[in-house]
């Protein structure tokens, strides 16, 4: 099986590769969009602005590759926070920008104003209600501990698939998952033992 | 709900861990002393993130101290942020390969707006930790000191704070000079500096000797972080007894499950030899 974490030139590879390696996981890190279209499974982390990542996707023509890989070859992808926004069809964050269109939502930033004495980033472990029938949180507390470290999210609102579900100021998405389409907003590869056991449990679906 | 969180910051010149005091350096040992003494793999199990800084007096090898973070994240499942000296996005960039989630910037803060927003525009305002290290004057102002604490800005801190931009801040790291390295535990008349409209994370540090000051830390609602960076004060399994101690009083402190427990089918023969 072979694992490919999407390296689009920004963003904290290194501990996500740390994380799987600690599973057993062998992992490649790639660009190329060869390799990434005909990868058994893709991971695509992510810090960073959602413009500046999808130009880097564009330029590099790994957008496509991706896009080959999950809807045409039906592979798997677990998207991680700016990477679980990539998947969305439209990004609000430095000018509006298209998305990869996996994920049938939008991503804007956290309604600020309506939030009262919430501070924006949303910075630190927050509790995530999972679904039972979720695949990604088998064998985890249904309102276990996430970190999470964002200004924007998704909402829930009429997706389908199963749902992890994380309160702050609103109800937002935290973690996604639709046939071989995941995605979590926090960092399972940043929070701990709960984040492994994510994490392998992807890897095992 | 969101919880509280306890950093642990280590200060790196030149090879070694540092012991400050009053932001003066003292070396306590290299990697593998703070391997030996520290288990570092098992500790970060108990603490919410780690902060590196590069805080060399000296000229910096970046390389080197990638090298090192390399090393030390290795096998640690949580956030790291790492900083000292940082001047481009270039820099930044190799932190953020070296393992680091977010940078830590100090003096750019008052001297290189155009670096902040070059950051934040690369990697997202979440990814930007801004440091403040202040000291109070002999009138009983308080001062912001940059350049590793060499140079005081001036003006009053609180009105210099009032005058900055921080739309590129994602978190505030607030350090006493005085307290620093004391265990005299936190100033909290830090937090009267900082202005009333900002609306992202606190991190106080400088001063924690005991688990009761990171509680006093915790317990004021300004604070969403503390962190100590005293390599003695909780050596061994401190920061583990530190942890365990805030959550039986109550603090609202992140919990999970032993990597024992969770991991043990799949990964019983594997161990997180360095980190």
């Amino acid at each position: 099986m072979s694992v490919i974490i999407v390296d689009c030139g920004i963003g904290n590879l290194w501990s996500v590769r740390s994380a799987l390696r600690y599973l057993g996981y062998d992992v490649i890190v790639s660009s190329d969009p060869k390799e990434i279209a005909q990868a058994d499974v893709l991971i695509l982390p992510g810090v960073g602005s959602f413009r500046k990542a999808m130009e880097a996707l564009r330029t590099s023509h790994i957008d496509e590759a991706i896009v080959e890989a999950v809807k045409g070859r039906g592979r798997k992808i677990l998207g991680i926070c700016l990477g679980m926004q990539l998947l969305a069809n439209f990004g609000a964050e430095d000018g509006e920008t298209a998305g990869l269109g996996l994920i049938p939502a939008n991503v804007e930033r956290f309604a600020v104003e309506a939030m009262g004495r919430l501070k924006v980033p949303h910075i630190g472990f927050n509790q995530v209600r999972s679904e039972s029938r979720s695949f990604l949180f088998k064998g985890i507390s249904s309102s276990a501990y996430f970190y999470f470290v964002h200004s924007f999210r998704l909402l829930a609102d009429g997706l389908p698939g199963h749902a992890g579900l994380c309160d702050y100021g609103e109800t937002f998405l935290a973690a996604y998952e639709n046939e071989n389409i995941f995605a979590s907003q926090f960092h399972p590869e940043k929070s701990q033992t709960n984040g492994l056991k994510l994490l392998k449990n992807f890897l095992e679906y | 709900m969101l919880k509280k969180r306890i950093l642990f910051t280590l200060l790196y010149d030149d090879g070694q861990f540092m012991l400050s005091r009053n932001f003066r350096l003292q070396k306590v040992g290299d990697l593998t002393w703070l391997q030996k003494n520290y288990n570092f793999a098992h500790i970060s199990f108990f603490i919410d993130e780690l902060v590196v800084l590069d805080v060399s007096r000296g000229e910096r090898n970046l390389s080197a101290f990638c090298k090192t973070l390399e090393a030390l994240t290795h096998g640690c499942f949580i956030p790291i942020a790492a900083g000292g000296g940082l001047r481009s996005v270039d820099q930044a960039r190799r932190l953020l390969r070296s393992g680091a989630d977010k940078v830590v910037v100090n003096t750019p803060v008052f001297s290189n707006t155009e670096l902040l927003k070059n950051l934040s525009q690369e990697f997202g305002q979440q990814c930007v930790v801004g440091s403040l290290d202040l000291k109070r004057s002999l009138g009983g102002d308080y001062q912001i000191l940059v350049d590793s604490g060499t140079r005081a800005l001036n003006s009053v801190a609180s009105e210099e704070l009032q005058r900055l931009s921080c739309d590129e801040i994602g978190e505030w790291y607030v350090n006493s000079v005085e307290r620093d390295g004391t265990g005299q535990g936190y100033d909290l008349a830090l937090l009267d500096q900082l202005p009333a409209t900002w609306s992202v994370p606190i991190i106080l540090a400088g001063g924690a000797g005991n688990a009761s000051h990171l509680v006093a830390g915790l317990s004021d609602e300004r604070v969403d972080a503390v962190a100590t960076a005293h390599l003695f004060n909780f050596v061994g399994d401190g920061l583990k007894q530190a942890r365990l101690s805030l959550l039986s009083s109550g603090v609202e402190l992140a919990n999970w499950p032993d990597v024992d427990k969770l991991l043990s089918n799949s990964v019983s023969n594997q161990t997180i030899d360095v980190c």
